[in-house]
């Protein structure tokens, strides 16, 4: 019965290649090193879930920002345990990707034919820093906003455009309603949007290429 | 890399590869082991660290020292070493340099040496960056400041600053014995909010403290608050607070805990301002929280005030009540004490508590827990062996305020409670001081004041409460007594005639004198010729004010007779209508109106009698609802009468809730201008004036009695 299911099934959707593609494909043996990668796509997504959870009671809102934070982390049932969860998972997020990437820069696997993977593996790395540093803000209490206020202000002694940029940073000279709105729109639509795209390419080069091998002390 | 090598890769790979594992289940399960442990320590930090959430974003705030997330931080420590124009060496070319690097690594590095050891210069070049972020991060760490203390802030004062300081300005000065915590909460008649939904209970008690001990707020911020950084966790309680100060390291809550001495480090003034922040003077909370448990609601005392001042600073020890046992037989010690702990059970007791008890403790009857703890007070004298010495233990401010508070309900004054009462029930037909005025329901009636001492010295309490109970039909009172169907129950009542009561000995000083004359002027919402508050008034209006309580709204008749009958029409001319409305009618009740009303009214009265039978079309409203009314409502109403703060129960936002929201009654009928309470409250006929500010022009009052005599048609 179930077989005839996945038979019907495999007519359709077709798949039983996927499957083999991506989960019977033979891998060389590799290190505990290895699982960096995808412990960082495992909090990706956990990061992802607890995000959306968050925005459910989130107001992006100068006024009522940090009440519905203190709201959340107060007040509502688990909101803390979520909160928290996205909270260390940014961190662990940073500490995560930047060892996978220490992983495959000692291991030589940037190396062709993996060029592609690494550079996106590198703008990956630049999304989940921008994801840090809008995500700071969000809670609007003195930390972010000090915080942000100094993090912006470095765009802002870059030569000639560094006025230009810190405007388009902040919505304005000051930090303000629009430099929450904006933070908040890149957080959630600009930078996840991103993030999507780059880790399609990225998983699939991975599998299409294949995860490198240890290299032998000939290598 | 040339292509021979790429091919070698390649084979090599190939070879590795076959030699391997399948992704699943293999590669998967270690990955997931990984994902969990990595997801079990997230769970343990939100668990046991959580989501730190500091003080709301200040902007304002200078002092503030700003730190970047922690993986930001070693960028912030780079800029330390570029400064001036060469920051833009730290901020921009440094990192852009090192992020183009990573970018192009693969194309730089093309040599097919894999293993780390193969290629030192690129792994001791990563080690260095690394061991460089490593280094920097920490630097930062080190040079940073010491974690910020606990931001010192008064929260008492800023809720103060942000809920009260905007109407009340820098302090309040409050009488003794008022039951702040009930002001704040649920707001008083002057135009003050009810702060109970927006502020909790706890804020309100801190609130509290601060505006009757400011000094003492700043002092708990000092020394308190590093522990206790919420007021709740600190006692409430002087006794407990005494023991705090005395017993210092030894008080049980602050055993191991490094606490100065208390009365080293404060002075008494120090102190008292604490205390008194801690457990403010407020005469009915110390009374509840010190006296309540023992006395109940009120203690029997029949001295003066200074008496009792002394009496509850010096305890229960030095009370002078004599040992009855031996004086009075056991029999009638047991009848005393039945009395005492229920006056119902033991009619007998009255008689016995008349003779030997009355002249020290008044008519109040003490209470007594139970009937054993009575006997044992009775027969052994000295009473209250049990009762503390609070002057040893209060605040003089504290002892002042207990001592009013007790002194007053001992005399039946604790008359919060039927002050509230008589604000909200009695003072739209009887005033704020019981002076009287017209009667709203009865036109051409007048109530006479209430507050007089001729009429209190002439009615018993008994008879106020029935009044009050089972209201005055005849003269339009309704009952207020839940047995007949109104709101108070039998507590309230007798507050509200505690509360009336209290007038006799005190007269309200600001009884406005014109009520008090033997004669008062029959209804001075049609004194509008010779004085000049009620602006000029249509026929429409007039007649709704003068006629239609008897005639009906529409001339419909009542106790009078119909105007709309062809019938009336006919019988009356014009003169002859004028004579009837301006001239006596001994055989009636109608109002002799030309005393009252001009020639030119009475004209208009004429007319609008003649409208209403038919004779001449009504002329269209032109009043415009969203065009004029709704305009000078958000103006001058909707400050306290929105949906968020109604006060009145008086929602002026929308036309639904205008017509349909009110406490007493809807606050507009619509067409009905004699009982719609926003026509009485804006052109001063009765009740207060509104907006409270001041009475609006006469063009707007205008505006809004056109309206509501209109029908308030939504328009």
């Amino acid at each position: 019965m179930a077989a005839n299911l996945m038979n019907w099934l495999d007519e359709r959707l077709g798949w039983r290649s996927v499957w083999e593609a991506i989960f019977l494909r033979k891998v060389p043996h590799v290190n505990w090193f290895y699982t960096l990668g995808s412990a960082t796509l495992f909090l990706a997504v956990t990061q992802g879930i607890t995000g959306i959870l968050l925005t459910l009671y989130y107001v992006p809102d100068p006024a009522h920002a940090y009440d519905s934070v203190v709201y959340i982390t107060t007040q509502l049932p688990m909101g803390w345990f979520i909160r928290g969860l996205h909270h260390w998972g940014a961190s662990a997020m940073v500490i995560l990707t930047v060892a996978h990437l220490l992983r495959v820069f000692f291991l030589g696997a940037y190396k062709y034919p993996r060029e592609i993977t690494w550079i996106t593996g590198v703008f990956l790395l630049l999304i989940v820093i921008g994801f840090g540093f809008t995500g700071y803000l969000l809670p609007w209490d003195q930390k972010a906003y000090w915080a942000t206020t100094v993090g912006t202000r470095i765009i802002g002694v870059a030569p000639g455009i560094g006025e230009w940029l810190l405007r388009v940073a902040r919505g304005g000279s000051e930090l303000s309603a629009v430099t929450l709105a904006r933070f908040f729109g890149t957080h959630v639509w600009i930078l996840p949007a991103s993030l999507l795209t780059l880790l399609g390419v990225h998983l699939y080069l991975v599998i299409r290429i294949g995860i490198s091998a240890v290299p032998e002390k000939d290598e | 890399m040339n292509e021979q090598e790429k091919k070698s890769y390649l084979q090599r790979y190939k070879e590795a590869k076959e030699k391997g594992v399948p992704f699943f289940p293999d590669i998967i399960f270690k990955d997931a082991v990984v994902s969990l442990i990595v997801f079990l320590i997230l769970v343990a930090l939100a668990y046991f660290v959580g989501a730190p959430v500091e003080e709301r974003a200040n902007p304002n705030d200078t002092n503030y020292t700003p730190r970047p997330e922690w993986y930001f931080l070693f960028l912030f420590q780079l800029l330390k070493y570029f400064p001036g124009n060469l920051e833009v060496i730290g901020a921009m070319i440094l990192p852009g340099l090192f992020v183009i690097l990573l970018l192009v690594l693969p194309f730089i590095d093309k040599s097919p040496k894999r293993h780390f050891r193969n290629r030192p210069f690129a792994s001791i070049a990563a080690l260095a960056v690394v061991g460089g972020i490593g280094v920097l991060t920490v630097l930062s760490v080190m040079e940073a400041p010491p974690p910020q203390e606990a931001v010192v802030v008064d929260h008492a004062a800023a809720l103060y600053i942000k809920n009260c300081a905007n109407c009340h300005g820098e302090n309040i000065d409050v009488p003794p014995s008022t039951d702040l915590h009930q002001v704040i909460a649920a707001g008083t008649h002057e135009g003050m909010p009810a702060w109970g939904g927006d502020l909790s209970t706890d804020e309100i008690d801190q609130l509290v403290g601060f505006i009757l001990s400011p000094n003492g707020s700043a002092i708990y911020v000092q020394q308190c608050e590093t522990c206790h950084d919420q007021m709740v966790q600190a006692v409430g309680n002087p006794l407990e607070l005494q023991r705090v100060f005395r017993e210092g390291e030894n008080y049980p809550g602050h055993e191991g805990v490094d606490v100065p001495d208390w009365n080293e480090t404060l002075t008494t003034v120090e102190r008292n301002a604490l205390l008194n922040f801690l457990a403010a003077p407020d005469g009915q909370r110390l009374f509840t929280i010190n006296c309540a448990g023992c006395h109940g609601q009120g203690v029997a005392f029949a001295g003066t005030e200074e008496e009792l001042r002394t009496l509850i600073s010096q305890g229960g020890h030095d009370l002078a009540m004599p040992a009855w046992k031996g004086t009075l037989s056991e029999s009638d010690l047991d009848t005393l004490a039945s009395y005492v702990t229920d006056p119902q059970s033991e009619p007998a007791g009255d008689v016995l508590f008349g003779q030997h008890c009355a002249a020290c403790h008044g008519e109040k009857v003490p209470s007594a827990p139970d009937k054993e703890s009575a006997i044992q007070i009775i027969s052994r004298g000295g009473a209250h062996m049990t009762m503390p010495l609070w002057g040893n233990i209060l605040t003089q401010e504290q002892l002042d305020a207990l001592a009013q508070y007790t002194f007053e309900v001992s005399r039946g004054e604790g008359t919060g409670l039927g002050a509230t009462l008589f604000v909200e029930y009695c003072t739209a037909c009887h005033g704020q001081f019981g002076e009287g005025g017209p009667n709203p329901s009865l036109a051409g009636d007048i109530i006479p004041p209430i507050s007089t001492s001729e009429y209190l010295t002439t009615r018993e309490d008994t008879t106020l409460r029935n009044i009050i109970a089972q209201g005055q039909p005849n003269f339009g009172m309704s009952p207020f007594g839940d047995e007949h169907g109104g709101p108070l129950d039998s507590t309230q009542l007798d507050a509200l005639v505690a509360f009336i009561r209290s007038w006799e000995s005190n007269p309200p000083v600001d009884e406005p004198p014109i009520f008090q004359t033997e004669t008062p002027p029959p209804t001075p919402e049609v004194t509008a010729p010779t004085s000049e508050p009620v602006p000029s008034l249509t026929g429409g209006q007039l007649y709704t004010i003068a006629c239609a309580s008897c005639h009906g709204a529409q001339g419909e008749g009542g106790i009078g007779p119909a105007f709309n009958t062809q019938e009336f029409q006919d019988q009356y001319d014009d003169r002859a209508l004028f004579d009837i409305i301006s001239e006596d009618h001994t055989a009636t009740p109608m109002v002799v109106w030309g005393e009252h009303l001009s020639d030119e009214q009475i004209q208009l009265l004429v007319e609008q009698v003649r409208i209403l039978g038919g004779a001449i079309p009504t002329e269209p409203s032109t009043v415009s609802f969203s065009g004029q009314v709704v305009p000078l409502f958000q103006a001058k109403c909707q400050v306290c009468h929105n949906s968020q703060t109604a006060l009145g129960g008086w929602d002026s936002t929308s036309y639904e809730a205008v017509t349909t929201t009110g406490n007493s009654a809807n606050v507009v009928i619509p067409g009905d201008m004699l009982n719609s309470v926003l026509a009485q409250r804006v052109a001063g006929t009765q009740g207060a004036i509104m907006p409270p500010s001041g009475k609006m022009p006469d063009a707007e009052i205008q505006i809004i009695l056109d309206w509501i005599a209109a029908g308030a048609p939504e328009n």
